[in-house]
């Protein structure tokens, strides 16, 4: 099958579809809801009813652009496509995420978009899809990073946050605003304290609990009042809890917080790694039950990822050629 | 050594300061007197020669200190974690400690043996004795693979002095002094005598620290003075001893009988830099301890301190550049003579013994020159006249006063001014941190000149926050062009900036750069046209080099 990899998105001219194409096309798939993949005023778009609905929530129409035809596929279904089979799997990355395989030919095509292995706090388990090709990303690529599975994140943002209300101090948690920041009010609430999430957060909590997720007592973050609450806000806003001069202790939980000097880059003093991103050992064991002929890297640091493929005796590429952590601002 | 390790990632998860010292203090306090003394050794100056530390007054820094290579920890790391070199340059680059790195990539790998700090010692100690870096790096490769990863990653931060859990030096000696029960004073004084915190915490423990003798060879904290606002509030003229304000680098002379060490303010050994001064102190008799100032020094007066810092830079001093960059040593105190210790003498006895020393001794060796005043009018005409003689103004020392290390009490007393102002326009601007994390408020200004504005120099204090907020608007509207946190814009605010000198530099576009620029007021009455030009920056840095 062929693959062209350009700067806005993947093509696969021989079915006419892109994968995650930033910029208006006559048709893509969107692998899950990031603003970094789904984004553009595309003619139609493919992918999972939750990953469509924040889509359509994300989605800014500019005069004469017409709303886009959208295509649900839900995970396990199959659906037709210009003589190919696609099929979405669970990405385990934020609500809806899929990755998808895409059949041609007689060959099987797996793009994982963002994803991991281990179960998230919020999103469903899935597995490794066998494939001949398979399209990865590379976010948390080197062996230095390791990151924490649920219950051990879990149990951190608890004991946290626990201990800064004792000492009277607000715990902050910094967090992205769709997929973390929800995963962590999530486990506050769960826990029985009291969480106040900031607006950019929150606009997506409604969308969780449709899906079945619980957000006991949450209330709407309110700078006045603050006292004896768990907050979680935005990374941008974590400057500004710093210079408030209240008694606040932040905490950032994210995949970059594996190194000490997140803490200079976040000012957080708590540093919690646990990301919606497969962390350096999960990407090796995806591939490794991918079993795929060959393997192209996309995100992250693609061109060291891939050298450590080749150096196991994988056939691999980095075709967009990143270098190290171009993503360094992307949600990690 | 796994304790200690749990210990420092404990005490950098936490921001507050009070709590770093007390969980430090409380791990501290656990231990018994041989731990205490490795970690306390450990967490402020990296492994120690053991041998070396019997030698009381006499002890050459150099041979104390364990030395080992980035290559020699890097192929260490890359022989225990068999990862290839491109791999482990990617990782080191992203993490940006050698320690860290080495901690990350050794999980799962090794053995998770428990290493005391004993243990940790004896590695440090074959270390030293270790000339080959084949046996060197072999020594690591083990050690990296029995111990647990968490206690790697400490036990190279050790050897590379960099252990970036927000803990300063002056936090290690306030939880030695909790942990033992003394007042922190005690411990910061025994250790600016003897400049080796663990001993001093052992001393601490066992209620000995007065009995803590003063060792050279070590830098001392300096004493610093108050800048003196105006020259009115000085009480009682008369009570001030008189010296000019040198503009040079701040140096402590440590002697004894031929071997001389020379340290910078910045507790930086700078020797090798200035051959001709030790040359100067190597005949002297016995040993001291003087304070005093390097100085670019020509025809009988210092020149500007630009000419003085192409000397700073070397290791070692070419002929050529010697001729051409003159230095002297002006000293000015005396904190230790043959053995005693002279901080609690009153300053005109210190002078004194400076004086019978040091006049043996011809130059580049001088001695500040003592003035004195009956009024104020007197200090301000005497001021005229250091700023004559190319100095930056006057020091005032009260009679009968005591040298206080490292603390700015008020009884030195510095009167600089400011040695002119200049209307400038701000070019670029950045946002602060901290409290000043919304606003921009460090701004980068320029003058005229025939080429258009020229960048000159850079400041961020002297504003209120009201000011801030409000010139942060005006420069959002201005602004032309945006680099993360840095906001290009149009030349428009004109700021009224104080500085105390000025200097060539190749940063700036304009050729210049001012000293210690702090803002005095926003000019909103002038628009940039009536901004300074580069001409008066001209004039005004050929005014010091003449």
């Amino acid at each position: 099958m062929q693959v062209e990899f350009r700067e806005t998105g993947i093509y696969l001219p021989e079915i006419d579809l892109w994968l995650d194409n930033t910029e208006p096309c006559s048709a893509t798939w969107i692998s899950h809801g990031h603003s970094d993949h789904a984004r553009g005023c595309h003619g139609r778009v493919i992918g999972t009813p939750a990953t469509l609905r924040i889509y359509r929530m994300r989605l800014w129409l500019e005069e004469g652009e017409e709303e886009p035809e959208t295509l649900p596929l839900e995970f396990g279904e199959c659906m037709d496509w210009n003589r190919a089979a696609l099929t979405a799997y669970p990405a385990s990355h934020i609500l809806g995420a899929a990755q998808l395989l895409i059949e041609y030919g007689g060959e099987r095509l797996v793009y994982t978009g963002d994803m991991k292995l281990r179960q998230p706090l919020c999103g469903d388990t899935t597995e490794p899809i066998p494939c001949d090709r398979l399209i990865i990303e590379s976010t948390f690529g080197l062996p230095i990073y390791k990151l924490l599975d649920r219950e051990d994140a879990a149990a951190r943002i608890i004991t946290f946050a626990r201990g800064c209300i004792e000492d009277g101090a607000v715990p902050a948690f910094i967090g992205y605003p769709l997929g973390r920041g929800q995963e962590i009010a999530h486990v506050l609430c769960q826990g029985g304290i009291r969480t106040a999430v900031h607006g950019a957060i929150a606009k997506f909590i409604p969308v969780y609990e449709d899906y079945g997720y619980q957000f006991p007592g949450w209330e709407p973050y309110d700078a006045r009042a603050t006292a004896g609450k768990a907050l979680v806000v935005v990374p941008s806003h974590g400057n500004v809890l710093e210079a408030s001069g209240k008694n606040i202790r932040l905490a950032y939980v994210s995949g970059w917080a594996a190194l000490d000097n997140a803490r200079s880059r976040s000012g957080a003093e708590q540093l919690i790694p646990y990301s919606d991103h497969a962390d350096f050992g999960e990407l090796l064991a995806t591939v490794e039950k991918c079993s795929p002929k060959h393997v192209d890297v996309v995100h992250g640091y693609t061109v060291p990822f891939a050298k450590i493929l080749q150096a196991r005796g994988y056939s691999a590429a980095a075709p967009l050629r990143e270098s190290a952590r171009t993503n360094i601002e992307a949600e990690g | 050594m796994n304790r200690l390790a749990l210990v420092c990632e404990d005490i950098a998860s936490h921001a507050s300061r009070l709590k770093k010292v007390a969980i430090l203090a409380d791990y501290l306090r656990t231990l018994n007197d041989r731990d205490l003394q490795l970690a306390v050794q450990f967490l402020s100056a990296g492994p120690a020669l053991e041998e070396a530390v019997n030698h009381s007054l006499f002890e050459l820094e150099e041979k104390t200190r364990l030395s080992i290579g980035h290559s020699i920890l890097r192929d260490a790391l890359q022989i225990a974690s068999g990862w290839d070199l491109d791999t482990l340059r990617v990782c080191q680059a992203e993490v940006g400690d050698m320690g860290e790195t080495t901690g990350l990539l050794m999980r799962g790998i090794s053995e998770a043996r428990p290493l005391t700090l004993s243990d940790a010692n004896e590695i440090y100690q074959r270390l030293f004795r270790t000339r080959e870096s084949a046996r060197k790096r072999d020594l690591l490769v083990a050690t990296y693979r029995e111990t647990d990863a968490l206690t790697v990653k400490y036990f190279v931060k050790v050897i590379t002095r960099s252990l970036r859990i927000g803990l300063m030096s002056r936090q290690v000696e306030e939880a030695v002094a909790a942990a033992c029960d003394v007042p922190h004073e005690a411990v910061r004084d025994a250790n600016n005598r003897l400049g080796d915190l663990a001993r001093v915490a052992l001393a601490a423990r066992h209620g000995e620290l007065s009995a803590i003798e003063a060792r050279l060879f070590h830098p001392m904290e300096f004493m610093l003075a108050k800048p003196l606002d105006k020259l009115e509030d000085l009480p009682s003229p008369a009570e001030w001893i008189v010296e000019d304000k040198y503009d040079g680098i701040r140096s402590q002379v440590h002697y004894q009988s031929g071997y001389v060490r020379i340290y910078s303010r910045g507790m930086e050994e700078v020797t090798g830099a200035f051959p001709e001064i030790r040359r100067a102190f190597e005949p002297l008799p016995g040993n001291g301890l003087i304070d005093g100032e390097i100085l670019a020094w020509r025809d009988g007066r210092a020149l500007n301190f630009n000419v003085l810092q192409q000397r700073l830079a070397r290791k070692n001093v070419r002929a050529t550049l010697m001729a051409e960059v003159p230095v002297v040593f002006m000293g000015y105190d005396m904190l230790l003579h043959n053995d005693r210790l002279l901080l609690h003498e009153p300053i005109e006895d210190r002078r004194r013994i400076l004086v019978d020393t040091l006049g043996l001794l011809p130059s580049p060796i001088l001695v500040s020159p003592e003035l004195a005043a009956i009024d104020h009018s007197e200090i301000d005409r005497l001021f005229t006249l250091a700023r004559e003689r190319g100095n930056e103004g006057l020091l005032l020392k009260q009679r009968g006063s005591i040298y206080e290390p490292g603390k700015r009490g008020g009884a030195w007393q510095k009167l600089k001014r400011p040695y002119g102002t200049l209307d400038v326009v701000i070019t670029s601007a950045e946002q602060g941190s901290g409290r000043r994390a919304t606003v921009f408020s460090d701004y980068t200004f320029a003058v005229r000149s025939p080429q258009g504005f020229v960048n000159i120099g850079k400041a961020y204090s002297g504003l209120t926050d009201v000011e801030v907020k409000e010139l942060t608007k005006v420069l959002r509207a201005a602004s032309t062009d945006r680099f993360g946190p840095v906001m290009v814009v149009r030349p428009e605010a004109v700021l009224e900036v104080a500085f105390d000198g000025v200097q060539k530099s190749s940063r700036h576009k304009s050729g210049y750069a001012l000293r210690f620029p702090r803002i005095l007021r926003w000019r909103r009455d002038k628009t940039p046209g009536e901004c300074d030009d580069i001409a008066r920056v001209e004039a005004l840095y050929k005014a010091t080099v003449q």
